[in-house]
């Protein structure tokens, strides 16, 4: 069990969805009840009638960076640096106004470099060696998103890139957490980031999940900035909501299930608003734990993925009224398991 | 948060070089290399065609038919390392399984697999679904917390060349401020087609085996492999009588946001993070008695990072030797840091600077001592581990051998 308590507070947020770009469309979307995912194309999967997902096709990697530049960078990347931009704006970080090294970048990563990788094999196992494209491979890591961002704008702080399951933003977003507590850095940019790729469907079909754990899968990116609170109100940005604890576990043990939850969920389970998000038995079991006015399954509306707990927690964060409490839950099949607890920006 | 030093209780290691900590222990001190030529695939075509390569490996030996088809190369690696770590940590039953947590670095996982899976429907045939279940590296971790039933953290870290590094790292702040009691962390790889082709496409990998710091290298030679260490606060594990094997003093991570595949030219990033890591660890530099570098091979590395080394240990450069132990290892990407880490542990416990093998001549560019002729008695007790990876995500940890008493640091 891992358990975060100090105070972070979220000063901006940003994403990149199936909604638009911007954290307004989801917060809109979110607000309406409406879903933002198209049917999956016959194309891309045959037969898949009736199935959903949520590709980001109104990004325009050329609205927010060079084409030249746009070309070096996977898709993944081209989310991550166009969400980090935002994020900063929003935070009203200018580049430059932090010393670099206090300032650094945590993303959770779901299958970014998985294009690269497939389109760098398929290269060779089409033509051999002639195939092989060398500016394909360095962006076949699942770091490429954090590090790109992080040469665009500058962030010479921790850097760090997480995957783990349907939990992976929430793993970066802990960890960012933990560097600025732990005095590693001023700022911290933390979310996720995932790609959805026609070849990514096939092998979701073959592997008998398009219609479980790949149902409605989205893509994108979502990005929080996260300082100490006395850091923000020095720079003089409005706080979003606060950070007040983060519980973690792995596994919920059959023989002590109870315990586990007791260890996961804070002792007060009455909250204003709940987000929940990934996929499993296990998010239902742990919303069933907890009373709440209103619930947001953000997944449901933009997509879920691996990493899309960021645009999950960045909708979340903004949505808390100032004195609200709120509960945001995360969970992936078998585990692990995350639960996130929020203040509106009135201060805990 | 725990005042305590962090513990390293357990080590496991399953890789090309050795596959068991006695025998990588006798690798490491008398430089055994492990480098040959693969088998695993066809490497015809690439002008490198040798690695450390787990050879004559036989996943039957290990594992249950039915374990052997669904786990991927990587995650077996990981699973009989990991094993070894834990019995020698005499963990079990000591906790309860909530305040043991996991976390992996991984790198190319499951791909060996995976890319088998994209050749077949390439060609038209019907490939095995299970070849894409190890493709991330999570399913590493979730193997490792299932199977040893590590019910706490689960994270697994994926910066590439530094991953396994910052994993370990990263499990003893867990310790450190008291929200674990024990971690298993490391990582593991295994050779994949991707990152064979990958780095020859790059033109980084030496045909011949890789000499670091040496005239004439022309890049890396890839491994495979896991380790896998267990950390604990050194007074829980002192008082349920566990033997301790070392200590992670500190470490530091930090994007060099420079470029994706080249090092930050000056040293300079290089230098802050081992300073940093020597901060973290209330170190001053003069306690240092030498480095286990990234060491790779390649010829801006190995400039890289002596160039850093001038700027943090000054005047005493010539004393504090920097040697690359993947000459032995090879390159095992997503498993390097702890493999080295493991390395490194070893040989500060038997007051032994590894050698670096492999020598071609002295590159004028590269002056420090690299041991490149023999091993060297030491008697510091104190090491650094760098761990540099693509995108700038660089780690250095501060290891420290069995010996460090209690305020030596």
């Amino acid at each position: 069990m891992d358990t975060f308590s100090g105070t972070i507070a979220i000063t901006g947020a940003s994403a990149v969805t199936v909604a638009g770009t911007g954290l307004d469309p989801v917060l809109s979307a979110l607000k309406e009840g409406r879903s933002c995912l198209q049917p999956v194309p016959e194309e891309v999967l045959a037969g898949g009638h009736g199935l959903l997902w949520g590709r980001a096709t109104q990004f325009k990697a050329a609205d927010f960076m060079p084409p030249l530049k746009a070309r070096k960078l996977d898709r993944c990347s081209q989310f991550a640096v166009a969400t980090t931009g935002q994020a900063l704006r929003e935070a009203g970080i200018d580049k430059g106004a932090i010393p670099a090294e206090r300032i650094g970048i945590a993303l959770g990563c779901g299958f970014g470099g998985i294009a690269n990788s497939a389109e760098f094999l398929t290269g060779y196992f089409r033509q051999g060696v002639a195939g092989l494209s060398p500016l394909l491979f360095p962006n076949t890591v699942a770091n490429a998103p954090a590090s790109n961002a992080s040469i665009e704008f500058g962030l010479k702080g921790p850097n760090i890139t997480f995957v783990q399951r349907f939990c992976s933003a929430e793993s970066a977003i802990l960890s960012a957490c933990r560097f600025i507590e732990e005095g590693r850095a001023d700022v911290m940019l933390a979310g996720g980031v995932d790609e959805l790729t026609p070849l990514m469907m096939k092998g979701f079909a073959a592997l008998g999940q398009v219609h479980s754990y790949a149902s409605g899968f989205g893509e994108g990116c979502g990005i929080l900035v996260l300082e100490r609170e006395e850091h923000a109100v020095a720079h003089g940005v409005a706080i979003k909501a606060r950070i007040g604890r983060i519980a973690t576990l792995g596994l919920l043990l059959p023989d002590a299930e109870q315990a586990g939850i007791d260890r996961l969920l804070p002792a007060q389970r009455s909250f204003d608003q709940v987000s929940l998000s990934g996929a499993g038995a296990g998010i239902d079991l742990l919303a069933g734990k907890i009373a709440a006015q209103t619930v947001l399954r953000t997944g449901q509306i933009v997509g879920q993925s691996l990493a899309m707990g960021g645009v999950a927690l960045g909708a979340f964060s903004y949505l808390l009224q100032p004195g609200q409490s709120g509960l945001h839950l995360a969970a992936s099949p078998e585990g692990p398991y995350f639960a996130f607890s929020l203040h509106g920006d009135t201060p805990a | 948060m725990t005042a305590g030093r962090i513990a390293i209780t357990g080590m496991g290691v399953f890789c090309g070089a050795a596959q068991s900590v006695p025998a990588f222990r006798d690798a490491i001190l008398h430089g055994v290399s492990g480098v040959g030529p693969v088998d695993l695939f066809d490497v015809a075509a690439f002008p490198s065609q040798i690695a450390v390569q787990v050879k004559e490996y036989d996943p039957g030996a290990w594992f249950t038919r039915r374990q052997a088809t669904r786990l991927s190369r990587t995650d077996q690696f990981a699973l009989l390392a990991a094993k070894e770590a834990l019995a020698m940590s005499g963990l079990s039953g000591c906790y309860d399984p909530y305040d043991i947590g996991v976390c992996v670095g991984g790198g190319a996982a499951g791909m060996f697999q995976a890319e088998q899976w994209l050749a077949a429907e390439l060609r038209g045939e019907t490939a095995r679904p299970a070849q894409l279940r190890g493709v991330l590296p999570d399913k590493t971790c979730t193997e490792l917390a299932q199977t040893f039933c590590l019910a706490g953290y689960q994270g697994s870290i994926t910066t590439a060349c530094s991953s396994s590094a910052t994993a370990i790292g990263w499990g003893a702040d867990l310790i450190r401020t008291g929200r674990q009691k024990a971690m298993l962390c490391g990582g593991a790889d295994s050779l994949a087609l991707l990152t064979f082709a990958g780095f020859n496409s790059l033109k980084v990998m030496d045909p011949e085996p890789c000499a670091p710091f040496s005239l004439g290298r022309q890049g890396i030679t890839l491994g495979e492999g896991a380790a896998f260490v267990v950390l604990e606060e050194e007074q829980a594990a002192r008082a349920r009588g566990a033997e301790i094997f070392g200590f992670l003093l500190g470490y530091a991570l930090l994007g060099e946001a420079h470029h994706m595949t080249a090092p930050e030219p000056s040293g300079e990033s290089a230098a802050r993070v081992m300073t940093a890591a020597l901060a973290a660890a209330g170190l001053a530099s003069d306690r240092v008695g030498w480095v286990n570098a990234h060491g790779t091979g390649t010829p801006a590395n190995d400039v890289v990072e002596s160039n850093a080394m001038q700027q943090v240990f000054g005047d005493r450069v010539q004393q504090v030797p920097l040697i690359s132990t993947k000459p032995i290892t090879g390159h095992c990407l997503g498993a390097a840091g702890s493999i080295e880490s493991v390395a490194t542990l070893l040989a500060l416990n038997a007051k032994t600077i590894p050698r670096t093998l492999h020598f071609r001549g002295k590159d004028p560019e590269c002056d420090l001592d690299y041991c490149h002729d023999a091993s060297k008695p030491s008697d510091s007790s104190v090491a650094l581990s760098n761990s540099f990876a693509f995108g700038g995500n660089i780690t250095c940890l501060a290891l420290a051998a069995a010996d460090l008493q209690q305020g030596g640091a």
